[in-house]
């Protein structure tokens, strides 16, 4: 199993965070405290770029839920990006399509993405 | 063992003083016939049958007997135990008759007041300019310092052994608690429904690891039925905690309203309330209501977040009922639900399962074993009763072996084509 890795930029709207590799039961702690850590200022928008996430079961799901709880508790908006289809199935099964703001991914710059 | 009978090392000239040689001229004194008599450690000559020839103070003292009563008299055996005696024979004398030698065997001796004492033996046998042995000699140490330290040691591993036994112990009584705890989650049987047949299954993917997934099918009134099945997110006893007040609270918002959505809105409402800060806490689930009428059975249900039921058809059609937009239980102050409608005919089964089973990896590349999958086995097992449904779906889950790491649930509720036969857990 690839192990999960992360990375943290901080763009002029809030923190961009690559979320790379397998995000499952053994690895999603590891996440969650991450982003639970991460600053917000009220109005930001937090980022989670999945674009290269191989693998999410229903503990990565509770990350990302973790993730816009934390957002929401600095008024502070969530998105994800680039979320590959297998992700993509999930959050549309579990209707969370609808509470979470979906951005597509660009082949080019995901910052620009985030940026915009 | 040497026992060294002459004079002291040379030491340098200049270090001579008078005081050294005061003390080297008191241990020439110190005659090798003393030392034979009074050294730390018993002597003894036998003959080649082993009577004893010759034996030092030492020995006789802790033997507790006189020199006439051995020498002559006794046989090298005779001072052992009947154990000892065994071991001797058996193993210690041809060793020395094959090596010539034997070096630091632990045997007990018998002492004249009853005792025993513990010692270690070493022999060589002296041999004539021929090869022919003469004699043997022995030297005894008193081992009873050493037998106490081995016995401390082999106490602090019974200890240790005790402990471990006591673990295994408390890790079974915590298993047979989980068992318990677990099976509390679900129906210790399905209630046989009129006109229709329901089997279930769970598939447990750690018995160390309390599961999230739950079902149950419970009587209404005296016409409908209410099923449920789902996930929780999670495991382990925080996990259970959330099965159980979901189970209980879908039971009794199923007698309050039996509406599919109304029964999910109020679970939703209860979870969120419950568990609004911390750690989110939320389950995926499927709750719906069965209405019998003549050969038909009309099943409207509603889903939050869970995957959505599949319909095996008797003309051998499969198809999923989909429930879109019904939102995981319990993450909302207010969620949507989404409910679906369907009549089951003579022959026709409702398949209710958790994600353990599209999600089990499969194949070298351990890939999701996906919908679709699900779909082409489902469609299979069209011609088939609900009970052989679960069979052949366990089976499946079976094959996975260590690609399924997920508990998963299984519930099939159909309209048989014959008479209905009772209710069955596989």
């Amino acid at each position: 199993m690839s192990p999960l890795t992360t990375t943290v930029q901080n763009t002029g709207t809030g923190p961009l965070l690559r979320i790379a590799g397998e995000l499952d039961y053994s690895t999603a702690p590891e996440l969650r405290e991450l982003v639970t850590g991460l600053p917000l200022e009220p109005g930001q928008r937090l980022v989670l770029d999945l674009a290269h996430l191989g693998f999410c079961d229903s503990s990565g799901i509770t990350a990302f839920i973790v993730a816009r709880n934390h957002a929401l508790a600095h008024d502070a908006d969530i998105t994800l990006l680039a979320a590959p289809g297998p992700v993509l199935r999930v959050l549309r099964v579990t209707g969370l399509d609808q509470v979470f703001s979906l951005a597509p991914g660009q082949d080019t710059r995901t910052e620009r993405a985030a940026d915009g | 063992m040497t026992c060294r009978t002459g004079p002291g090392p040379d030491l340098p000239e200049g270090r001579r003083t008078a005081h050294t040689d005061a003390a080297f001229t008191a241990l020439l004194e110190d005659s090798a016939e003393e030392l034979y008599e009074s050294a730390p450690c018993g002597y003894l000559s036998t003959l080649m049958d082993g009577t004893v020839a010759k034996i030092n103070t030492t020995l006789l003292n802790w033997l507790g007997l006189t020199r006439d009563d051995v020498v002559g008299r006794l046989r090298f055996t005779d001072l052992l135990t009947v154990g000892g005696r065994i071991y001797h024979d058996t193993h210690f004398a041809p060793l020395l008759r094959m090596q010539g030698g034997v070096n630091g065997i632990a045997l007990d001796i018998r002492q004249a007041d009853g005792g025993r004492l513990p010692v270690l033996i070493s022999s060589v046998t002296k041999t004539d300019h021929d090869g022919r042995p003469l004699l043997i000699r022995t030297t005894v140490f008193d081992a009873s310092d050493r037998r106490a330290y081995e016995q401390e040691l082999l106490r602090e591993r019974q200890v240790a052994e005790e402990a471990r036994r006591r673990a295994e112990e408390d890790r079974q009584r915590l298993q047979e608690a989980l068992a318990v705890l677990q099976s509390s989650l679900l129906p210790a049987q399905l209630p046989q429904v009129p006109g229709m047949e329901a089997a279930s299954h769970y598939h447990t993917a750690s018995p160390d690891r309390l599961g999230g997934d739950f079902y149950d099918l419970f009587p209404l009134d005296d016409r409908r039925w209410a099923f449920f099945l789902g996930d929780v997110c999670g495991k382990g006893p925080q996990a259970a905690a959330v099965t159980s007040l979901t189970r209980y609270t879908l039971r009794a918002a199923a007698l309050h309203n039996p509406d599919p959505v109304a029964a999910l809105t109020t679970l939703n409402t209860v979870l969120h309330e419950r568990y609004a800060t911390g750690d989110p806490r939320y389950c995926t689930a499927v709750f719906g209501v069965l209405e019998p009428e003549g050969d038909t059975v009309t099943v409207e249900l509603a889903s939050g977040g869970h995957p959505p039921a599949l319909v095996l058809r008797q003309d051998g059609h499969t198809e999923y009922l989909p429930t879109p937009g019904g939102l995981l239980v319990g993450i909302m102050p207010s969620a949507p639900f989404t409910s679906a409608r369907t009549v089951l005919g003579a022959g026709d089964t409702l398949l209710l399962y958790t994600d353990g089973l599209t999600e089990a990896r499969t194949g070298e590349k351990r890939e999701l074993f996906g919908d679709e999958a699900l779909l082409d086995f489902a469609t299979a097992l069209t011609d088939t009763a609900p009970r052989q449904v679960v069979t052949a779906m366990t089976g499946l889950l079976n094959s996975f072996g260590d690609g399924l790491d997920d508990d998963t649930a299984l519930l099939a509720l159909g309209v048989p084509m014959t008479d209905p036969t009772p209710a069955s857990d596989t």
